[in-house]
């Protein structure tokens, strides 16, 4: 029988127990209100500078950040239910799925201030909307170009040049994230024949590159590389903080936007929707100057207070309008066709083109050789897909597949090779 | 941005470049190998991970604990961290240090049973996060010899949220913002034999000065103390995997266990099961371009107000501890760190810096009054590298003159000099610490 102490004890057990589970409950649940939880593959730099100034303008919330690539971030959002409150990356596909896949909340803001599109360019749809801009083009080394003797590049075909010969930077588009739009542009930009062919050309004088666009800044602002294709933040961010370059827009480009939107199941609604408005307002787009950050703002007031020489898209003019969802649809396509034609055999194009040059200044443009050798090379595994004028995603070509493409131009690279190797 | 790759043969280890980016290059001459573990040693301290499962599993297995989730989260630049401005920011650059009286078999800081060794203040989805803390500030004002006041702070810690209930009364607290990680590997490089001689050396004053002993965990065995604000921890690899385990749950050969405390169930059953979640190559790579990465450069040393500052720093006994010439000896890890003349300003040994500073925490033979003397190298352009930056340990001092008057126990007699000093001088001091 237990004795009157052991009953005390274990009612003041129990009391405590309860007094602790109350108190630890409550906090757990105003924990959970004040979290926010954001899922990005934004760089660090980008997350730090809208967290402190998000937390400063709203301490009532924690922004809390779940980390993920664009391929990972679908995979996770493909197995709910999952704790996240806001979507914010610069993965347009990736929303356009979720769409689809009805798991975000209605766009519902106030739209005052933001447009619904940039030069035909749409910035919303009905459930999440472009948050910031980003515009392709080159990154180049003044100095080191002009210690060259080589007139500053202004179009892509510039970067042909033979004096570019080795010292321009390519980003393989199945390796590095911000790569496929650039490489699509050039195929919509210029045609689909052309625009292959001036890949190739540019690949001809080319550094491919494989991993993040930093180290093309970093090549070309050590003077290693005189020019890199790539995507603009990355060589304004390094010009802000101090890098010897400039970031040229060549009159056929285009922009990428990264969005945002609220999660259908998101847990914290209200916070939610106070980050998003934050992101989205004029204090949240000027911080996209920041010196780590250098995006452009798709609130076109917040240019105003854009520092000296900071490019401004509204007020700048492009050659074309970029269909993105044709380049979205046949973006496995496009990525595979890259590594069939060029990644996979680089040296022999690379070898196969220097001969054509060589052949060209010696035999002429118009000779039969050279002529023959051209049409060769420049002869493409398959020709414009015609269901891509359509949103429908195309199919990723299978590795048999892209095998074939890549033996098919290997032995073109080397029967052009051959023939302007003859006497 | 890197301007200064390995271009002579001649090693330099120190960078002229004064921009946002002067904590950022490397050392050179360094191998084509050597290049390559350094760019991808950046690339995974740039890293945000993930909290596994993930597609990526190469720079998954963030958590389940965790205070951020990358190293230039709380390094910015390879800078130092600061602390927040008042209690409702979030320590973004900084944690707290936690543990209970007494010491593990090892000699280390006891950790608490159910929060360990340092509060992470966030969890894994399935995880609850162990709490928050924030600071507050009570102000009290130094007056200097000119008349002017100087506005110091003194930071109050607060915990709430705390998941795993309440803390004990005894708790041991230690406020720690993130240091700088350049010029690591040029202190690595330095003799333990230099070291113990400066501690054995007669000192102005009541200024002294030990070195501190600790837990080697990989040579299993006691080794000289010389990462960390209380030199804690022996070697950069350490502190680098430490960091990596107790910042973020990564664990690795050297820390296998991840970071879960021993009564943490949530957290032992969500820790993830392959470890270590960094792999061997890269613990090197980050280790070495931590090692790799250059010292600015001194700015402006022929200015004659600098000039003056210099004298002063010494005539103060600042430089008994900040030590101005340090030689560094054999470092086959990495040629281009051997005997170099370097100018680091720390000893790095421990010193008594008064009731103030202390945060009443052991670690190893480190007293709560004591800390390693700071390197100052690359200290003036810490502002111009990353606009939020504090100065000490809890970086309360919002300027080095604050930093300086903080100063007490052995450096009470430099402090006071410092503060009765002509103003001329004192502007000269700071001239001075702004062109390291």
């Amino acid at each position: 029988m237990p004795s009157a102490l052991t009953i005390k004890a274990a009612l003041r057990w129990l009391t405590s127990f309860l007094l602790a589970g109350l108190l630890l409950g409550s906090q757990a649940l105003y924990a959970e209100s004040s979290k926010v939880v954001v899922m990005t593959s934004y760089p660090q730099e980008v997350v730090s500078t809208f967290e402190a100034a998000f937390e400063q303008q709203y301490p009532q919330y924690k922004l809390e950040v779940l980390w993920r690539q664009s391929r990972d971030a679908m995979a996770y959002f493909k197995q709910p239910p999952q704790p996240v409150d806001v979507y914010w990356t610069p993965a347009q596909r990736n929303f356009a799925q979720l769409e689809h896949m009805q798991a975000l909340a209605p766009l519902d803001l106030d739209l005052t201030g933001l447009p619904e599109q940039l030069h035909g360019y749409p910035l919303r749809s009905s459930h999440y909307i472009a948050s910031e801009i980003a515009g392709y083009g080159m990154a180049i080394n003044p100095k080191a170009i002009q210690a060259q003797g080589l007139p500053s590049p202004s179009t892509w075909q510039d970067l042909t040049a033979a004096g570019y010969h080795g010292k321009i930077g390519l980003p393989i588009p199945s390796k590095v994230g911000y790569a496929p739009p650039l490489i699509d542009i050039l195929l919509q930009g210029y045609g689909w024949q052309a625009g292959w062919n001036l890949l190739q050309a540019l690949a001809a004088n080319a550094e491919l590159v494989t991993s993040g666009a930093t180290f093309i800044s970093d090549d070309v602002a050590n003077g290693r590389l005189l020019a890199g294709l790539t995507i603009d933040f990355f060589t304004a961010s390094a010009i802000a903080n101090g890098a010897p370059l400039q970031f040229v827009y060549p009159e056929i480009t285009a922009y990428s936007p990264a969005h945002i939107a609220i999660m259908r199941q998101a847990a914290n609604v209200e916070g939610a929707r106070a980050f998003r408005d934050f992101v989205l307002s004029e204090a949240g787009q000027r911080l996209l100057f920041h010196p780590d950050v250098r995006k452009l703002p798709v609130r076109p007031s917040a240019y105003a207070y854009k520092p000296a020489d900071y490019y401004n898209p509204y007020a700048s003019n492009i050659g074309f309008i970029y269909d993105s969802k044709k380049g979205l649809a046949r973006q496995e396509l496009t990525n595979a066709l890259f590594d069939a034609i060029i990644s996979l055999n680089i040296a022999q194009l690379q070898y196969s083109y220097e001969q054509l040059t060589a052949a060209t200044q010696k035999l002429g443009a118009d000779a039969p050789q050279v002529l023959k050798a051209r049409a060769l090379l420049q002869t493409l595994p398959i020709p414009e897909p015609i269901d891509t004028e359509s949103s429908t995603e195309i199919t990723s070509p299978d590795k048999a597949q892209i095998q074939a493409w890549q033996l098919q131009m290997q032995q073109r690279y080397a029967e052009a090779a051959r023939i302007l190797a003859q006497p | 941005m890197l301007t200064t790759l390995a271009l002579s043969q001649e090693s330099q280890v120190y960078t002229a470049l004064e921009s946002r980016e002067a904590y950022s290059q490397p050392i050179s001459p360094l191998s084509e190998d050597e290049l390559r573990d350094f760019m991808q040693g950046r690339t995974l301290v740039r890293q945000s991970w993930i909290i596994g499962p993930a597609l990526d599993s190469e720079i998954q297995g963030l958590g389940p604990l965790y205070n951020r989730n990358s190293c230039i989260a709380c390094h910015a630049k390879n800078g130092r961290g600061f602390a927040p401005t008042n209690e409702h920011e979030s320590m973004r650059a900084m944690l707290v240090r936690l543990s209970i009286p007494g010491k593990t078999l090892s000699g280390a800081p006891l950790p608490h049973p159910f929060y360990g060794d340092q509060l992470q203040e966030y969890g894994a989805p399935s995880v609850v996060a162990e709490g928050r803390a924030s600071l507050s500030y009570s102000e009290h004002t130094v007056s200097l010899a000119n008349g002017q006041n100087v506005s110091l702070r003194k930071p109050q810690l607060r915990f709430t949220e705390l998941a795993y209930g309440p803390l004990p009364k005894n708790i041991q607290t230690s406020l720690r913002i993130a240091p700088a990680i350049y010029g690591m590997g040029l202190l690595q490089a330095i003799e333990e034999k230099t070291i113990l001689t400066l501690a054995a050396q007669t000192k102005p004053g009541k200024i002294k000065g030990r070195p501190n002993w600790v837990w080697d965990e990989e040579a299993k065995k006691i080794s000289l103390g010389r990462f960390g604000w209380k030199a804690n921890v022996p070697s950069l690899r350490q502190q680098t995997a430490s960091a990596l385990s107790g910042d973020m749950g990564l664990s690795s050969s050297v820390f296998p266990h991840g970071n879960c405390a021993p009564k943490q169930r949530d957290c032992q059953q969500a820790a993830q099961t392959v470890a270590p979640e960094i792999n061997a190559s890269q613990l090197q790579q980050m280790t070495m371009y931590q090692l790799a990465l250059a010292v600015p450069k001194q700015r402006q040393a022929g200015d004659a107000m600098v000039m003056r500052g210099k004298q002063v720093f010494e005539r103060a006994m600042c430089a008994a501890c900040h030590q101005p010439v340090l030689q560094t000896g054999d470092f086959p890890g990495l040629s281009a760190l051997s005997h170099q003349q370097i100018a680091p300003y720390t000893d790095l040994l421990l010193h008594d810096m008064g009731p103030e500073l202390a945060d009443g925490r052991p670690d190893f033979q480190a007293s709560g009054r004591e800390w390693r003397t700071p390197p100052l190298w690359g200290i003036g352009l810490a502002q111009k590298v990353d606009e939020q930056v504090g100065f000490l340990h809890d970086g309360r001092a919002r300027s080095l003159l604050e930093a300086i008057l903080w100063h007490g126990g052995e450096a009470e007699a430099s402090k006071e000099q410092v503060r009765t000093m002509p103003d001329e001088d004192r502007q000269a001091l700071l001239r001075f610490l702004e062109s390291l």
